[in-house]
């Protein structure tokens, strides 16, 4: 091979990077190289591997549905869901219903869905007509919509008549806890569901076969006429006015989609959490989900189901193993501020990229 | 021309700054002062305490001092002015007596053995710094007791 | 004629309700909390008094991003770090009294400009949605904050009291005593009327930076930057340097925001090392929402009226929630939700305006435009 062709070749590969570079994003590619200097200085340092991956796909089974739940606004043009708070406040209604009728086992977790899907309706039905209200200004909104409902939420946990001794306070009788233990519930109902366990490493098969059912079925969704009409709406909306799509009307379902994956997505991490968490616990959930879509490719306008999973994981990857791998390296965590910086640090990157635009 | 102006005046806002935070950081400098009357031995020779002082800061008493007891007062920048009210003996005179004494910059907390300074001994003999005790062991910085969830205190 | 008149004038009247809904609402909340909590006159006298001092010069630097059209600026937030991590060195450095607090304020310059810059560049990057890019600069900048001051003081930054550091050797401690700072600005000229102390210092300096922003508004640049904010193709066009001018709007805000929050610290008296400033940026942005501003509007007067109804409401909700449920929580959680609801409020009342004024013909216009973009 003669030099000139090993040049043009090296020119070629170098070009090839640089294409491979802009598709995937930078900041994508530092945190997919730093989860990889993570796995591998995993034994180095003498952390468990298996026990490490273990973690990091039970997290991912726990989040992959609350990330899911981006989709569909994204798809529709209605940015990131910051008001995925909204949607957890349903998920919650759901849960605690069904405990306080007295269901227990796996069919307290049907339950929970069940009850759950009216107030998901009726919430994101409301917060749809809000967001068409306000176009354009979708996602500052939708931070504060999610703020105020938790705050109002909060006064309603301590008025609403719940009675179950499980959930209530013990002393008063009255008020829900801040952190309801969900044993004899729904404790792990999807993830002991056809659980395989190899030594140190085990998968939650029942979780993860959950999220793929979600999943398909969104792609599915996407697949459809309405599906593509949605995308349509969000990618081109004069096309989509053009062609005689309610625009109106997508947007609406959009954000009701939204809402109820997220009151799903909120019991599947319940249910592999242990615990109901009420009160505040929901205020900052909307921030590592959008920071997770986001690590995964997708922007302010555009996410696919493969954005989903590799964001959930690279994310759920760093939160888990950066505690361990730097707490036996410098014996400093660390973890919290990088969690902090690499989250923002996306969801920024995201909002200030030149090609997007403003909208 | 004008652009040499600019920069020449944010020189000069970035000095005067500096040359406030300088002066700040001189005259602002807080010390811990710890009165002692307790007699004291130097260069061979034993300084007796008087009978009791009374220590004024700013007209306001801080210490009544008998024999063996220390008085605290706090005071900003480098000088700290006393009144001393000694009585030599029980039932004796009063003596006023109005002293200023300066402050080396870098101790935070500073003992003066006031026979010392009375008899007019050198800064050595007199001064010396004082570590106050570390504090008792603290609670458990880690999992402190979260009362106020929204970390909004008392705006 | 005089039906006329009269018909004119309720329409007037409903208009200015319709415009200061948000004021309103507000007086009657108080109105009806103030007699149930049952606080006396004086007491709640004094409390707004030694609010109004602690934290007017912080909303006043929300005013002039406002004005440059940059919305409500979250990012007020980096100032209050720089604040606090001045405070945080002069503690160390036993600097005491008034001089500390001039020294915690100069030190929180150069850091305040650096993060204003940072964030004015960030914002100029996303135009359109300046306010959602403020707010998650301000956790991005939080992590930061956590890193210099639990990992890097002590450890690379020199901090010589331990009684400022964790136990561990670096690092600061949760709450950090500014005992020799506390209420020194407050005290220094107050005065005393039947038990209601008014903290005049703090007055005449919060009073200085409203005189600066009405003379500040006047200058060439302010006046550029009114032009940025009406709108900024026309202020390009008429060759005023529109990303320079914004950078600049936030520059100012985040330095004052620094200094504000020392004054806010020094009344407060100690120190929270990582949760003070989190939440001083959503209240701000509420007591100024309260006092009838909007996201592109605000006068002195809105900070001067907010910080009084936002106030009241505050000091009395919680008994007021405990007296009417027999649960505190109830009254705190309440006033959570109205601080939060208040924004919300004003954000889409804002948003729906600008949509209604736009009108037809922009929205046809818009259309044009985004057939153009999509081809």
């Amino acid at each position: 091979m003669s030099k000139t062709e090993n040049a043009a070749l090296a020119l070629g590969n170098k070009s090839k990077f640089h294409e491979f570079v802009d598709s995937f994003g930078l900041p994508r590619l530092i945190i997919a190289g730093f989860l990889l200097v993570l796995f591998i200085m995993a034994p180095i340092v003498g952390a468990d591997l298996p026990t490490q991956i273990t973690n990091t796909i039970n997290r991912f089974s726990w989040n992959a549905v609350l990330v899911l739940a981006m989709v569909p606004m994204v798809h529709s043009g209605c940015g990131l869901n910051f008001g995925l708070p909204l949607g957890i406040i349903s998920g919650l209604l759901g849960a605690t219903m069904s405990i306080q009728f007295g269901f227990t086992g796996p069919m307290s977790f049907v339950m929970a869905i069940v009850i759950a899907t009216p107030f998901a309706l009726i919430f994101g039905g409301g917060y749809g007509w809000l967001l068409n209200k306000i176009k354009g200004g979708e996602m500052m909104i939708a931070t504060y919509v999610g703020f105020s409902s938790v705050s109002f939420m909060c006064m309603m946990w301590l008025l609403l008549p719940y009675s179950s001794p499980t959930m209530v306070w013990g002393l008063s009788g009255k008020g829900l806890r801040t952190t309801i233990s969900l044993e004899g519930f729904y404790d792990k109902v999807l993830a002991n569901f056809l659980q395989i366990n190899i030594g140190n490493l085990s998968i939650p098969v029942g979780s993860l076969a959950f999220f793929a059912l979600l999943a398909f079925l969104m792609w599915a969704f996407l697949h459809t006429k309405t599906g593509t009409a949605m995308t349509a709406v969000g990618s081109n909306p004069a096309f989509a006015r053009a062609s005689g799509i309610n625009i109106d009307k997508m947007r609406l379902l959009s954000v009701v989609m939204s809402t109820w994956l997220a009151a799903v997505g909120i019991l599947v991490y319940e249910q592999g959490f242990g615990f109901i968490q009420l009160y505040m616990a929901p205020f900052y959930m909307a921030l590592p989900a959008v920071s997770a879509i986001l690590i995964g490719g997708a922007s302010v306008n555009k996410a696919s189901i493969t954005n989903v999973i590799i964001g959930t994981f690279l994310f759920q990857g760093i939160v888990t193993m950066t505690p361990t791998v730097m707490n036996s390296m410098i014996h400093m965590d660390m973890s919290e501020v990088i969690r902090i910086v690499v989250s923002n640090g996306m969801i920024l990157y995201a909002l200030t990229r030149k090609t997007e635009g403003a909208k | 021309m004008k652009s040499k102006r600019i920069i020449l005046f944010r020189l000069g806002a970035i000095l005067f700054l500096l040359i406030i935070a300088g002066i700040m950081m001189v005259i602002g400098r807080g010390h811990t002062v710890y009165v002692d009357n307790k007699s004291l031995e130097y260069n061979g020779q034993t300084y007796e305490t008087p009978y009791k002082v009374v220590v004024f800061v700013d007209g306001e008493q801080v210490a009544k001092l008998y024999d063996k007891e220390r008085g605290m007062t706090t005071c900003i920048g480098q000088k700290v002015a006393m009144s001393l009210e000694i009585t030599q003996k029980k039932g004796g005179e009063e003596e006023v007596k109005n002293i200023t004494i300066s402050l080396p910059y870098n101790m935070d907390g500073i003992a003066i053995n006031l026979p010392a300074y009375l008899a007019g001994l050198p800064e050595e003999a007199y001064l010396s710094e004082f570590q106050p005790a570390p504090d008792q062991p603290e609670e458990d910085e880690s999992d402190e007791a979260v009362t106020d969830e929204f970390g909004l205190g008392d705006i | 004629m005089s039906m006329n008149d009269n018909k004119g004038g309720g329409k007037r009247l409903l208009d200015l309700a319709r415009n200061n809904s948000v004021p309103l609402m507000f007086i009657l909340i108080c109105a009806v909390c103030i007699p149930v909590s049952g606080f006396s006159p004086a007491y709640l006298l004094n409390e707004i008094l030694t609010r109004m001092g602690r934290n007017t010069f912080l909303i006043l630097s929300l005013l002039i991003p406002i004005m440059a059209g940059m919305g409500l600026n979250f990012g007020m937030t980096l100032g209050a770090m720089a604040g606090e991590i001045g405070l945080i060195l002069v503690a160390d450095w036993q600097i005491w009294g008034i001089p500390g607090i001039i020294l915690a304020m100069i030190i929180s310059i150069p850091f305040s400009i650096l993060l204003g810059l940072m964030c004015g560049n960030l914002m100029n990057k996303a135009k359109g949605r300046e306010m959602v890019t403020g707010y998650i600069i301000s956790f991005f900048v939080n992590g930061l904050y956590q890193l210099v001051v639990l990992y890097m003081m002590g450890s690379i930054i020199p901090i010589i009291h331990s009684s400022i550091k964790l136990p561990r050797g670096y690092g600061i401690r949760n709450t950090v005593s500014l005992l020799h700072m506390r209420q020194y600005l407050d005290n220094l000229l107050a005065i005393h009327i039947g038990g209601v102390k008014i903290p005049v210092l703090t007055f005449l300096i919060t009073g200085l930076l409203c005189l600066f922003i009405i003379w500040f508004r006047k200058t060439k640049l302010g006046q550029d930057m009114r032009a940025v904010g009406q709108d900024m193709e026309v202020a390009r066009d008429a060759g005023i340097k529109v990303e320079r001018t914004r950078i600049i709007a936030i520059v100012m805000s985040t330095v004052f925001a620094g200094l504000g929050m020392v004054i806010y610290l020094q009344n407060m008296g100690n120190l929270s090392t990582y949760s003070s400033h989190t939440q001083i940026g959503m209240f701000c942005i509420a007591a100024l929402l309260v006092g009838g501003a909007s996201v592109d509007k605000a006068s002195i007067g809105n900070v001067f009226l907010g910080v009084i109804l936002f106030h009241l409401m505050f000091i009395v909700a919680p008994s007021t929630g405990a007296k009417i449920t027999g649960d505190s929580m109830i009254g705190e959680y309440f006033r959570v939700f109205i601080s939060y609801g208040v924004i919300t409020l004003a954000l889409i009342m804002y948003e729906t305006k600008k949509r209604k004024a736009k009108g037809k013909a922009g929205q046809m216009l818009q259309l044009a435009q985004s057939e153009e973009d999509g081809q």
